[in-house]
């Protein structure tokens, strides 16, 4: 996020784009909730009626994988009502003549006919957003979970570009991130393409700094993504993997695959704080210890680092992943330093890094949590970024131009997948499947879907039903909503007896391998036997 | 533009924004006044009438959270008036509340304001005990306990619901001293809208909802340890209430002092149970030739790890091994994978969930 979580209840217009934060993020949904009770307008896209799109001012509620068009198209808007931020795009932009260029033909009435969306809202929310002084965008995997994400991406920061809404408070480009520490793992260079810091390994002057602090030489070319990882292992070049808390085969999409890869593997560790479905290849497996039972610190999503404390031991001789990645490290004959606990290991990596050479444990342990970039032990961290213009040179337009999904629905798989999570379960559900409050609001797998889809298949709610792509089925619950466009089927992720990403689509985003999960073909077929009522989840 | 507003409260003169409430100057005069019904996070009701103070030129006394300050004000919050209002009124609200063995507000959950205001400011006469029918629904949710006789009916939780988790899942039933807190038709919280968020709990004066996991505990026994959510990507901070090496309650920090706000959801705020879950791995263990696993010692396990991952090295080169590290887990832990896959065998191959 260029701007913080508690600036949203200052906000004037949010453009909420590819996330349902009521379900994925609660607490920034009651900050929007709280900014809407006082005045702010709402603006929600998003293929279902989620919830937020009750409150909202302006429901654009596009086809999946349109995305694109409907940027364009706003852009397009933009520019011919020249409602641009002419100060802002001369002093902090570059390339502004491409965007131009590129949203040209990209009318409202063009973008109708593809996004499904009227042109009059699509020019409705262009003139809102562009006319407002506090207007930020929040989004998450609903813009880059397609083959085309980087291209949302880059339509998303086109907006925020030639409007000027940046270095700007209450309003910016918020991704929402997902996971407790994505954010921390990537500022921590868990990354093919990144030391810690976001130093790329091909800049010979980062490596030598790295080489220098670590005693070793390290390798000077790119490596794998995870999504081309798992291509890698089905073909046979990659024979070797240590996997830390990621359950692959239910995450990753096109699951076949990822079995058929992880079978082919000659050696695989697992380190985790359960059994999970990858725990079937596993050669070794170490428990770990969970985020209740170490200490260290997860970096959210606006940036700011925070503590997690120990409070309770881990269960029989489960260790601290640090403790394991030090003790493995010294199995294989590389000399890690003897660290007395987590801060030394922090204090290692913010020497290393400009962007955290001020953050400690001590400090955040006297003043709570600090937003990188933070360089200097007496900086205050930083809220908002880009407070002064963007923070490396100029902001690049990027041209972008509308493209289908890889996999559109056609006569033999005739309704358009998209994938996500729910409000009650996590990722993989090892944790909140054993939680009684989760499992007594839903059990299992559901497939989200229009009446008239169901209708004309004979289904009704809580039939039980077979799911099929070209890559696999599974079964799963009928659930009639009026949430859904028609045509368009929606299911979440969370239960390893119905692995939804059996159907997925693995074909990934050119530039960051990120796995097409929101648009697939599917059909669907009905299947002998009770369907299960009590598996029906409530409505929410 | 908008001029600040000088107030006299107790003596001590200070400057409050316009629309600033009385209570408020109080609180910037750095003078307590106790309340019930009142939250930030929530309009004021002034339902309670525990802050009500005496305000010159006010026939009446007037509740402080809801009456706006204005310039020239003088307030007195521990008068004899209000002193005597106080114990009269506290009076009222036990002869309407389970009490215990001393005759004090029983504790249920974390703590009971009711009963720290008993002691702190007295009672007047002792009532009759009002007795009414509040016989509350069973429910089968298992995180949200509601007890009638702990409930002074400040309907604190419900604006709550409406007007922070804004999905108006309780609501106030029943007239005069049959009044409690319901769901629509007296369905269970899992047949309602309600999104388990326990936020009603939270800002339970009384007790009366409480965390039913936690029902029966001593809460002052519990050790809090401050920590962050292992959930979602918001970072919301949570305080472990940790009793004899168990996780038994997780509460929100103070409204105001975090990126939360005092807010948590169902996962953040009840989903522990798989931190001591029998599921949980507590062993190493090692494939077998026979293709099953067995446990084994640490050294065993850290030994075979070892040597697998380096023959993959010496037989295909470092690039044929993959490092997939994890976003559930620290920076520094993260850190650590990529050190190990970088420095200890040579490839870059290392990434996370973050592609997805």
């Amino acid at each position: 996020m260029t701007n913080s979580i508690p600036e949203i209840r200052d906000t004037d217009l949010m453009f909420v784009i590819g996330s349902n934060t009521t379900e994925a993020h609660p607490i920034i949904a009651m900050e929007m909730k709280r900014a809407v009770r006082r005045g702010a307008r709402l603006i929600v896209a998003d293929p279902r009626a989620i919830w937020l799109s009750e409150i909202a001012d302006l429901h654009l509620q596009l086809k999946p994988g349109t995305d694109v068009a409907l940027l364009l198209a706003m852009s397009h808007v933009i520019i011919a009502e020249d409602l641009v931020d002419h100060a802002f795009i001369d002093t902090h932009t570059e390339d502004f003549g491409a965007v131009v260029e590129a949203s040209r033909d990209a009318t409202p009435q063009w973008a109708e006919t593809i996004t499904g969306v009227a042109a009059d809202d699509i020019r409705t929310a262009a003139r809102w957003y562009a006319t407002t002084e506090r207007a930020g965008i929040y989004y998450t995997l609903g813009i880059t979970e397609h083959t085309h994400g980087t291209d949302n991406v880059y339509g998303l920061a086109n907006l925020v570009l030639m409007t000027g809404h940046l270095g700007r408070h209450a309003a910016g480009m918020n991704p929402l991130r997902g996971q407790n520490n994505v954010q921390g793992a990537n500022d921590a260079g868990a990354s093919p393409v990144f030391y810690p810091g976001y130093q790329r390994v091909t800049d010979p002057e980062a490596r030598a700094r790295f080489e220098d602090a670590w005693g070793v030489s390290l390798p000077p070319e790119e490596g794998l993504n995870l999504n081309v990882m798992m291509k890698e292992m089905a073909r046979g070049r990659i024979k070797g993997l240590y996997v830390v808390g990621e359950d692959l085969v239910l995450s990753e999409p096109n699951a076949t695959e990822v079995e058929r890869g992880l079978n082919q593997c000659e050696f695989v560790v697992l380190q985790d704080i359960f059994l999970n479905e990858t725990a079937r290849f596993a050669d070794v497996i170490l428990p770990a210890a969970c985020f209740a039972e170490k200490d260290g610190v997860f970096t959210n999503s606006d940036r700011r680092v925070q503590r997690v404390r120990r409070a309770v031991s881990p269960p029989g001789e489960a260790r601290a992943d640090w403790e394991i990645l030090c003790d493995l490290a010294r199995a294989v004959g590389y000399p890690m330093p003897d660290y007395a606990s987590p801060a030394e290991i922090y204090a290692e990596m913010a020497a290393l890094s400009d962007k955290f050479s001020g953050i400690s444990h001590a400090r955040i342990d006297a003043e709570g949590g600090l937003q990188w970039p933070c360089p200097t032990p007496d900086h205050p961290g930083t809220p908002t970024l880009h407070g002064d213009g963007p923070i490396r040179g100029k902001g690049v337009f990027q041209a972008i131009a509308y493209r289908p999904s890889d996999e559109l629905p056609d006569e033999d798989y005739p309704l358009l997948l998209s994938t996500g999570r729910t409000l009650y379960h996590y990722n993989a559900g090892t944790q909140t499947r054993r939680a009684s409050g989760p499992m007594s609001k839903q059990r299992g797998n559901f497939i989200e879907m229009h009446r008239r889809d169901a209708k004309i298949r004979g289904l009704s709610d809580g039939d039980r039903v077979r799911v099929s792509s070209r890559r696999g089925e599974i079964e799963a619950i009928v659930w009639i909503s009026p949430r859904m466009r028609r045509g368009c089927v929606w299911m979440p992720l969370h239960f390893p007896e119905s692995p939804t990403n059996l159907l997925t689509n693995d074909a990934g985003d050119k530039i960051t391998g990120t796995g097409e999960y929101k648009v697939c073909a599917v059909t669907l077929s009905p299947v002998e036997g009770p369907g299960l009522e009590a598996e029906a989840p409530a409505a929410c | 533009m908008s001029q600040s507003v000088r107030i006299t409260v107790d003596g001590v003169e200070v400057q409050v924004e316009p629309g600033a409430t009385v209570l408020t100057a109080a609180t910037t005069a750095g003078i307590a006044v106790p309340t019930l019904c009142h939250e930030a996070r929530v309009d004021p009701m002034g339902s309670c009438r525990m802050c009500l103070v005496e305000i010159e030129g006010q026939r009446r006394l007037q509740p402080s959270c809801a009456f706006p300050a204005s310039d020239g004000m003088v307030v007195h919050t521990d008068s004899g008036r209000v002193r005597r209002h106080r114990r009269v009124l506290l009076s009222m609200y036990l002869a309407d509340h389970e009490l215990d063995e001393d005759g004090l507000p029983k504790e249920r959950g974390t703590g009971n304001r009711l009963r720290q205001h008993v002691l702190e400011h007295g009672t007047g006469p002792t009532l009759p005990p009002i007795a009414a029918d509040r016989s509350y629904r069973e429910d089968d949710n298992p995180y949200v306990h509601f007890d009638p006789e702990a409930c002074i009916l400040c309907n604190l939780c419900v604006r709550y619901c409406d007007e922070v988790e804004a999905v108006s899942a309780i609501t106030l039933a029943n007239r005069g001293s049959h009044t409690t807190i319901a769901t629509a038709d007296q369905r269970s919280l899992l047949d309602t809208s309600c999104e388990l968020c326990g936020g009603c709990i939270a800002v339970c004066p009384t007790g009366a909802m409480t965390e039913r996991p936690a029902l029966g505990l001593d809460w002052r026994r519990e050790e809090k340890i401050r920590t962050t959510c292992n959930f979602c990507g918001v970072g919301c901070q949570l305080d472990l209430h940790v009793a004899d090496d168990r996780i038994v309650r997780i509460t929100s920090p103070e409204p105001g002092r975090t990126v939360n706000d005092g807010n948590l959801c169902v996962k953040g705020r009840f989903a522990y149970e798989f931190v001591h879950h029998d599921d949980r791995l507590t062993t190493p263990l090692i494939r077998g030739g026979d293709g099953e696993l067995r446990p084994a010692s640490w050294p065993e396990a850290l030994a075979a790890a070892a040597a697998g991952l380096l023959g993959v090295k010496e037989r295909h080169g470092a690039d044929a091994l993959g490092f997939v590290s994890s976003s559930r887990c620290t920076g520094e832990e993260n850190y650590l994978v990529q050190k190990l896959a970088r420095a200890a065998f040579g490839t870059n191959n290392c990434h996370q969930c973050a592609a997805t």
